[in-house]
């Protein structure tokens, strides 16, 4: 079959190029461990070996204050040789990694959805990439591939979230929540696509179900589900630490206070260096509420393409979460070319990627220049932070105006090619 | 960012396809759905629903000030002094073994109306009382006239004086001796002048109150100078009297509830490079600590340092043909600290820092005095004292390489002697215990009054700022303060100057820690005006689109009414 033949083309070649890196550039992971684009304080490799280490000598892994990720992690890595000794196993566990996001891309993108959905039908739905080919835009992405040398927790995440949405355009209802119950479990955030994930799955539910079941009950039932798995994978935590308030304040108290500010690319570390200590609380408020009010917004306009809110949000996260990484832009990045239909409505790609780009490579020179050299300021590496989410933002912003202009062009056929202008 | 996913999509204005129908007509867009409509609506809902709903809960919750009650009016009231006045009665006990019943209390009486007459500070008086187990209490303040210090508790005055009246043969006139290490005077008088019930000025009278106000003079005209300020202090007292009050008041540290001692040996050479200064602190100066202990704690720590050179800008000794000594001038005094090089800690722990070196120099320079009176030692205002010490020579041209804890002696009775000065301790009258009981009145009052001050400030502040925060323990704090300057004030009013001194330390504290509460510190260099600069930067363009959508929004909802009442 020469479909499944290109798969483990590109699929084999992701995992080689991977394996090479790391064969050819021993120290590679390492440097990428510490880089702040990629390692935040809650997904850092290093962090995880330091509450490791202390897990394995049966101490709190919270207790060094360092350590701020989900206690199931541990024992999945106690399980692993020890990595200064013998890094290739880890490696090849991120590898694999990677390599079932990609699998999950592809039933994301085989089943449709982004095209053609229940209550939508793009028009350009002929201009599309095929699976393998968004699994290898995933896989060759360089941020995705200095994320998983980094072994960077945030690939699990990425992992849960991507099940979560394969299984939601299959119709797995169930398993979608699961694994969305999984990704929240690690990172919290994820629980905020908990809306647009249920409306996929609602919306599923109706192609296939002659009777379309209540929608309320539909939506409570499987809140129901993703709270069961969060508590069931909290429960398990509590066997493993213990101590049930140290770790919810280490790793949930850790997401939502921000005490940690350490510079990251986010938009957040700068800002709560300079704020007074008294509005301190007040802006993580304003903050996180900026990050949730997304949600409902977008949902309602973008109504009949849930998928493409969940992707939306995907990027709003990237941007505005309290310790965004590479990571989170890498994920954003690989949904983007399920709606490879919608690029020719965008109009400032060219800008998007250029500061993108430009932000990738004066990152590092600057944060060198800042933090080694000494002959620059935080504010110049805050300044490339803010072009990297200018970049951001401008891609978002553009692939959400061309998603509306698709639907409009689907509701006024007579209207297709016109221009736009802006009232 | 052109589009925001709450913008209404773009009406389309067709561009002219000039190219293919040559005309330049303009299409209406099409009109909006209701559908549309109601999608803007939602999308408006939802943003303003997550402002209403848990945005304006987590301002209230997060930038509410908690303000605790403070007692405003007593605060003030305290550092107006209208609560309390201090006052100073003074209880003498007045022992005449030999006299008869009468005869001492007649001489109790007129002694006191004589004092009385005297006395023109009304704060401060002196109330004589009659006990006649003299030899008991004369005994008991000789043995431990330090513990007498202590003695806080009880509900007794203290008594501060115990004056004997004894007779002496072959004496014209009376005579006074005060014990040094006690609080006994003994007052001798020739038997004939014995005074008789019907005298109405009996002259030993008039010399034992004269020999009280000459005691306690230089006290109060302290603590005049203290309660009424740095402006007047009372009138009799001597311009010299005013003058050297006031220079120790400027020489002495600030008051602290703990000190910390710096002893330091400083030589150029190599040697001495030891000293018994273990042993000299315990022999000379615990005991002096120890009686101090009522008004302060203190600390102790010492070194030693070698090859302390002078700095480049002191004038080097000069050798003096007829003292036989290498002199410093008076006004190169100042400069004879190294302050750059030689390691001496501004402060160390908590309390402020006093220093005392004993300099030992070169035997090349040695002796080294003082030149314009041979001095040997000299005060550092409000910060130490400074000792040369010329230890004899060894054989060798050499100075020893050992000092004994002899041969520090008079280097630390010195030292004593500049520990009490930097105090505050007043120079008379001769008996220690009695400058020491005279320096708790002081303390107590100086402390007194600072507390009290310090309420006020913190009252102004708290009104003059309502933005300011007062977090729980402040308001704890100054209740603490407040009952104990009362309780200071009503020891000072019952004569309890121990108990006084405990609790104005106390009080002082107290007030301290709540005027510098961190939290409120902060706030205070923080102007209603700069909220705006906090919450425009970010909030201003986010809220310019939600209200600018909102009132677009509300717009087109009251012309929905308003046709809709139109039509009906």
């Amino acid at each position: 079959m020469a479909v499944d033949r290109r798969t483990v083309g590109v699929f084999g070649a992701a995992f080689v190029l991977r394996l090479l890196l790391i064969c050819l550039f021993p120290s590679l992971p390492d440097l990428l461990t510490g880089r702040v684009e990629v390692s935040t304080p809650v997904n850092s490799f290093k962090r995880l070996q330091e509450g490791l280490y202390l897990y394995t000598r049966n101490v709190s892994p919270y207790d060094g204050g360092v350590f701020h990720q989900a206690p199931l992690l541990l024992p999945l890595f106690s399980l692993l040789p020890g990595v200064q000794s013998n890094p290739i196993p880890t490696a090849i566990l991120y590898f694999l990694v990677d390599l079932v996001n990609a699998r999950a891309l592809v039933t994301i993108s085989e089943s449709g959805q982004s095209v053609q959905s229940q209550l939508h039908s793009a028009v350009r739905k002929h201009i599309r990439w095929d699976g393998v080919s968004v699994a290898a835009w995933f896989l060759f992405n360089p941020f995705t591939i200095a994320t998983c040398l980094a072994r960077s927790t945030s690939v699990f995440t990425t992992t849960g979230i991507l099940f979560a949405v394969s299984n939601a355009v299959t119709g797995n209802s169930v398993n979608a929540m699961l694994a969305l119950g999984f990704a929240s479990y690690l990172s919290l955030y994820p629980a905020l696509l908990f809306v647009p994930l249920v409306l996929l799955c609602f919306d599923q539910r109706l192609q296939s179900a002659n009777k379309p079941p209540n929608g309320i009950i539909y939506g409570l039932q499987h809140a129901g589900i993703l709270l069961a798995s969060i508590a069931g994978l909290l429960g398990l935590s509590v066997l493993i630490t213990g101590n049930f308030w140290e770790f919810m304040s280490a790793t949930y108290g850790f997401h939502l206070l921000v005490p940690d500010l350490t510079p990251n690319v986010g938009l957040w570390w700068y800002f709560f260096i300079e704020m007074f200590d008294s509005f301190r609380e007040f802006f993580l408020g304003v903050f996180w509420l900026h990050l949730a009010s997304y949600v409902g917004g977008l949902t309602m306009r973008l109504r009949r393409q849930p998928l493409f809110v969940v992707a939306s949000l995907l990027g709003v996260f990237a941007i505005f979460k309290p310790y965004p990484s590479i990571s989170d832009a890498s994920l954003y990045f690989a949904t983007l070319p399920l709606y490879r239909h919608l690029f020719p409505l965008m109009r400032y790609t060219f800008f998007a990627i250029s500061a993108i780009l430009y932000s990738s490579l004066l990152g590092p020179a600057f944060y060198h220049l800042w933090i080694y050299a000494g002959s620059g300021n935080a504010n110049f590496f805050y300044a490339i932070t803010l072009v990297w989410s200018l970049g951001l933002s401008i891609l978002l912003a553009d692939s959400i105006f061309a998603a509306i202009r698709d639907e409009w062009e689907q509701d006024h056929p007579d209207a297709q090619g016109t221009e736009v202008k802006q009232v | 960012m052109t589009v925001k996913p709450g913008d209404p999509v773009s009406p389309l204005t067709p561009a002219s396809d000039a190219s293919k129908s040559h005309t330049t007509r303009t299409r209406v867009p099409p009109p909006e759905t209701p559908e549309a409509v109601q999608t803007r609506f939602r999308v408006i809902a939802a943003f303003w629903a997550v402002i209403i709903f848990l945005g304006f809960p987590i301002w209230w919750q997060t930038t509410s000030i908690y303000r605790a009650h403070l007692p405003i009016q007593e605060m003030v009231d305290w550092a107006d002094g209208k609560t309390c006045r201090p006052v100073y009665p003074l209880e003498i006990h007045v022992a005449a073994p030999l006299l008869q019943s009468p005869e001492s209390q007649h001489l109790l009486r007129t002694t006191q109306h004589t004092l009385d007459d005297l006395n023109e500070f009304a704060a401060h008086h002196l109330r004589l009382k009659l006990t006649n187990d003299t030899s008991d209490s004369a005994a008991r303040v000789v043995e431990d006239s330090t513990s007498t210090l202590r003695n806080t508790a009880g509900e007794t005055p203290d008594v501060v004086l115990t004056v004997r009246v004894l007779p002496e043969e072959g004496l014209a006139t009376p005579r006074s001796e005060l014990l040094a290490h006690t609080t006994q005077l003994d007052v001798f008088y020739p038997p004939s002048q014995i005074p008789s019930p019907s005298t109405s000025n009996p002259p030993l009278s008039v010399f034992i109150a004269q020999e009280l106000q000459r005691l306690y003079g230089e006290e109060k005209a302290t603590i005049a100078h203290i309660l009424s300020g740095e402006s007047a202090g009372l009138d009799s007292t001597s311009p010299q009297l005013t003058e050297s009050i006031s220079r120790r008041l400027r020489r002495s540290m600030k008051y602290a509830e703990t000190y910390h001692l710096s002893f330091s040996l400083f030589t150029p050479g190599s040697v001495p490079s030891s000293w018994d200064i273990e042993a000299a602190v315990q022999e000379y100066l615990s005991p002096l600590l120890d009686a101090f202990e009522p008004i302060s704690n203190f600390t102790i720590d010492t070194q030693v340092q070698l090859y302390a050179t002078f700095s480049p800008m002191t004038p080097a000794p000069i050798y003096d043909e007829t003292e036989a000594a290498w002199t410093l001038k008076k006004e190169d005094l100042s400069a004879f600290i190294n302050a750059a090089e030689w390691p001496l800690n501004p402060s160390i722990g908590n309390g402020p820092t006093l220093n005392f070196i004993l300099y030992v120099p070169d035997p090349s320079q040695s002796p080294m005095v003082v030149k314009e009176n041979r001095a040997s030692s000299w005060i550092v205002p409000q910060w130490g004292g400074v000792f040369l010490l010329n230890p004899p020579l060894e054989k060798d041209q050499s100075n020893p390489a050992h000092l004994s804890q002899d041969s520090l002696q008079s280097a630390f009775m010195t030292f004593s002697h500049q520990l009490l000065t930097l105090l505050g301790t007043p120079s008379t009258p001769a008996s220690l215990p009695l400058r020491l009981q005279t320096l708790i009145r002081v303390r107590a009052a100086t402390l007194l009054l600072s507390a009290s001050s310090t309420m006020g400030s913190l009252a102004r502040l708290t009104e003059s700022l309502p933005s300011i925060p007062i977090p729980a323990n402040v308001a704890s704090s100054v209740s603490t303060t407040l009952s104990h300057l009362s309780a200071t004030c009503s020891h000072l009013r019952d004569g309890r100057f121990n108990a006084a001194l405990a609790s104005a330390r106390v009080a002082e504290n107290e007030a301290e820690r709540s005027f510098f509460e961190k939290t409120m510190v902060g706030q205070v260099y923080f102007p209603d005006e700069h909220k705006v600069a906090v919450y425009l930067p970010l909030l201003g363009p986010i809220g310019v689109p939600l209200i600018v959508g909102l009132m677009k929004e509300v717009k087109r909802l009251l012309a929905e009414w308003k046709a809709k009442r139109a039509a009906a």
